[in-house]
């Protein structure tokens, strides 16, 4: 069979519209009529709203509008159906939004901004996640500030039995491990373009990298569907649907969202940052509405990397055998449910690394602080696990003095192993990829290292 | 009235009498590297700008015993100038490292040393070449020692109405020797972490005039004049190198910022200053 | 209220400006020409790199003003219509470009170091290009490019 495409060089097809200038990113469309937005930014950790008076803003020569959270249709998004596009009482976070505002330039937009008045009753935040672990640490959400899977404090995944596998151990090596947030720092920060339409439709030129599901969640944000739709949960959970009844009823056949090029994205824009408020401006104001964040608003408020804290406690035979893990880690998730719950289960299925373990605990834990969500980011929830994993392999080789490569060999997954969420691997090959590897990097291994393929039964 | 206005005068008098009659509602503008930075994040609000870009500030000349290098003259325009490389090669390896390439082709070395930092790089090779500062303004011209031209982050003696023209460095001597060096979180765009900038003449295998000039460690820049008084007259050796570089170390008064700790900044001045009279 | 008299890609144009408008808020609001880029407005991040009377500057924190009379050059201007200038051609083949957002400044820095020195070494181009981030590529593809357009010119 000939392929067209496969093993053939082909040009990146928007490169030349790259290299001449012609791309259009968000910021580079311009549509006649559009307002400038700016938008209210708490400026405490935490707090409680007393006051709220945007009037100073509403009545200002060039400010076409102001909204607040009275003007958001839904005002609780996201995974936990509890974020707010814009704060109604209890600030999360310093830079929360609470307030917008679409005027004729971005300098009649500052201006309003100063003429809001706010008077907020501030309150203890927290910021480090063993910290908010503590009983009596401030709540950053109203449940508690560790997200509770049924009963339990965490996710769990497990297999065999662990304090077994550890009384059959010779050694017993435990480490904790921290990797910090990340800010994705694209070249290009959150930009929105929102533009009102005939017949109650509205067009968003959004930055985002996941149109279809947010697509579903703004127009559960913006309940444009019909009575029945509007009783439903969560828009997102019918975002991407094809049939066209459902798009009538849930709203979706009046918004349309244009998304790309991305000028960069790395994770950082997975979820809502400037979609929502032009969109909700847009209508309010019948003029499109643009928001481009600057790079402060970019570094300081948007979703980024979550921390996290992992500790490896392993049990070790002297032939190099893992018997039993323990892996604990802690996800520092800002002050939103967002893809927290959905992190843990990565972490779950990848924080053993390409190995096989009989006896494995996984308890991960999504804690929250007083910061802006933490999101994706690059193999998110698991680039820290398997930075943790590797390390901690090698403190394991160093400590029973074996060949850091040939603990790995040793411990590598093979044809039927079973993975910790009870998949079995028929079809793996890190053995063969590691010897590829040291073929190519150079490294010379031993023979008997040479010899053994996924295939091997264990002993 | 709310009104505001570009001025470019083509004449330095103008310039002066539009500064006074503007007097506290007018900023300078030379290339705007600080300036237009400070304006779009909005700590700024300039109502006027006179632009000095047309009053031909960018000249670089000799004469018999100095280099008169012009307030405009750009970063790029001082490190290209044979006469720069001649006569001042520590401020041309100071320019080098500043910024970027962009950003050297319109910042003015006058710029540099009138916002202040403590931790420009130009005004800190100026502070170790004995440099003075001529001002002008409708009340005619001064000079003032560039050692004494800064009065804390960000200040300079200079009247709200006063316009630095150019400044005046001491011709290189024939045996004149010198080091510049930089540290910061990466190699280039960087704010220095600490930046030292050496100059003397050796004579006999003894150093002579020994200036020793260090950015980023103190409210402004800064000349070790105990660090300098160690070596002066004496031939180098690695003990009075170490002692020359420690004294540098403990008369600094370093803070902790969001680039370096105090303590590390103390580190490398030691170390920097050790460095450079090694190599020299 | 300022007037800016000056021409952009040989197009001469008059524009009323506030003194402290930046020449890129001119470009990319005024005149519709949209690849010099905000990527900081502090002039950090390079994606904003023009030429004005043929040098390389930042243009968010260049003062419109400051471009009276004299010619601004954007990526858009750099070949004639229609046709590719090396170093476009250069960073399609050698995948220099990836979300092509800090690629218009990135080519201007390039020009501007091969308009001076024609052949650079691998270390002169670091250099020239060391006010352009870009958070793709990881840099050694558009070293790549410019080194290929380099030999091309040759």
């Amino acid at each position: 069979m000939a392929f067209k495409t496969v093993g053939k060089r082909k040009p990146k097809y928007e490169g030349v519209a790259h290299v001449t200038g012609e791309s259009k990113f968000v910021d580079d469309i311009f549509v006649p009529r559009t307002l400038t937005v700016k938008a209210f930014r708490s400026p405490v950790h935490k707090g409680r709203i007393l006051k709220l008076d945007t009037s100073g803003a509403e009545q200002m020569d060039g400010v076409a509008g102001v909204i607040t959270y009275k003007d958001v249709p839904a005002n609780a998004y996201g995974f936990g159906a509890d974020q707010p596009v814009l704060v109604e009482t209890d600030i999360r976070y310093n830079g929360e939004p609470i307030a917008a505002v679409a005027a004729e330039d971005a300098k009649t937009a500052y201006k309003a901004l100063d003429a809001i008045i706010i008077d907020i009753e501030e309150q203890e935040p927290v910021f480090d996640p063993i910290k908010a672990m503590a009983p009596d640490a401030p709540k950053v959400l109203p449940a508690g500030n560790i997200m509770m899977f049924d009963d339990l404090p965490y996710n769990l995944a497990a297999m065999g039995d662990v304090e077994a596998g550890f009384k059959e151990a010779d050694h017993i090596i435990e480490e904790t491990y921290f990797f910090p947030d990340q800010e994705q720092t694209p070249m290009e920060t959150q930009v929105s373009l929102a533009v009102p339409e005939a017949a109650g439709r509205i067009t968003v030129y959004s930055v985002c990298q996941d149109r279809n599901m947010l697509l579903g969640m703004l127009a559960g944000i913006l309940q444009l569907g019909s009575e029945d739709a509007l009783k439903c949960e969560c828009a997102s959970e019918w975002a991407g649907r094809t049939r066209s009844a459902w798009r009538q009823h849930a709203g979706l056949n009046r918004l349309k969202m244009q998304s790309g090029p991305v000028g960069g994205g790395f994770g950082g824009k997975n979820e809502f940052h400037a979609d929502p408020i032009t969109a909700i401006l847009a209508l309010k104001t019948g003029r499109p509405c643009k928001w481009r964040w600057t790079r402060e608003e970019e570094i300081l408020y948007s979703t980024h990397r979550g921390a996290m804290h992992i500790t490896y406690k392993d049990g070790v035979k002297n032939d190099g055998r893992i018997v039993a893990r323990y892996i604990k880690t802690i996800r520092d998730s800002g002050s939103y449910v967002g893809f927290n719950g959905y992190a843990t289960g990565k972490t779950n299925s990848f924080a053993n690394g390409p190995y096989y373990v009989p006896n494995l605990r996984i308890e991960s834990a999504a804690v929250f602080t007083n910061k802006p969500v933490s999101s994706t980011m690059r193999g998110f929830a698991l680039a820290p696990a398997t930075f943790a994993v590797e390390a901690h392999m090698d403190r394991d080789a160093k400590t029973i003095g074996m060949d850091p490569l040939e603990f790995r060999f040793k411990n590598a997954m093979r044809r039927g192993d079973k993975l910790v969420n009870g998949q079995v691997m028929n079809d793996t090959s890190i053995i063969e990829v590691m010897q590829t590897l040291a073929q190519k990097a150079g490294v010379q291994l031993p023979d008997h290292l040479y010899q053994m393929t996924s295939n091997d039964r264990r002993e | 009235m709310n009104h505001s206005d570009f001025i470019a005068p083509n004449d330095i008098g103008i310039a002066c009498d539009q500064l006074e009659k503007l007097k506290g509602k007018a900023h300078i503008l030379a290339g705007g590297t600080d300036l237009m930075v400070a304006t779009n994040l909005r700590r700024l609000s300039p109502q006027n700008l006179i632009y000095i870009g047309q009053l031909g500030l960018d000249q670089i000349t000799v004469d018999d015993s100095n280099l008169i290098i012009g307030a405009g003259t750009t970063l790029t325009s001082i490190i290209e100038s044979a006469d720069a490389q001649k006569q001042a090669p520590l401020l041309v390896d100071a320019c080098k490292e500043i910024a970027s390439p962009a950003i050297r082709n319109a910042a003015s070395i006058g710029g540099n040393v009138c916002n202040a930092s403590p931790a420009a790089d130009g005004a800190i090779a100026l502070l170790a070449l004995d440099t003075d500062v001529t001002i002008v303004s409708t009340r005619g011209k001064r000079s003032v020692a560039l050692k004494t031209f800064f009065t804390g982050p960000g200040e300079t003696v200079l009247e709200k109405d006063e316009l630095v023209k150019e400044f005046i460095i001491p011709a290189a001597a024939a045996n004149s020797k010198h080091g510049w060096a930089k540290i910061g979180q990466r190699k280039a765009e960087i704010i220095g972490i600490v930046c030292v900038a050496v100059n003397m003449t050796v004579e006999d295998g003894k150093c002579q005039n020994v200036r020793i000039a260090l950015g980023a460690v103190a409210p402004t820049p800064f000349l070790a004049t105990k660090a300098a008084a160690v070596i002066e007259g004496k031939a180098l050796d690695d003990q009075l190198i170490a002692q020359a570089a420690q004294t540098a170390a403990d008369e600094i008064s370093p803070i902790d910022d969001i680039r370096a700790s105090a303590w590390y900044r103390r580190q490398m001045t030691n170390e920097l200053v050790a460095r450079i009279l090694s190599g020299e | 209220m300022p007037i800016l008299n000056c021409k952009v890609n040989g197009k001469r144009y008059e524009v009323v400006v506030e003194p402290t408008t930046s020449l890129l808020e001119v470009l990319r609001e005024k005149l519709m020409i949209t690849s010099p880029k905000m990527g900081c407005n502090t002039g950090d991040c390079g994606t904003c790199s023009v030429f004005l009377d043929g040098k390389l500057i930042r243009s968010c924190i260049t003062a419109a003003m400051v471009a009276n009379q004299k010619e601004v050059t954007t990526l858009e201007g750099i070949a004639p219509q229609g046709e590719f200038d090396p170093l476009q051609e250069a960073f399609l083949e050698n995948h220099g470009t990836q979300c092509g957002f800090c690629t218009p400044g990135m080519i201007m820095a390039a020009k501007a170091l091969l308009n001076e020195n024609p052949k650079p070494t691998e270390q002169e181009i670091k250099e020239a290009l060391s006010g352009n981030l870009c958070r793709c590529t990881g840099y050694k593809k558009i070293v790549e490019s410019v080194q290929a357009a380099a030999t091309k010119n040759s």
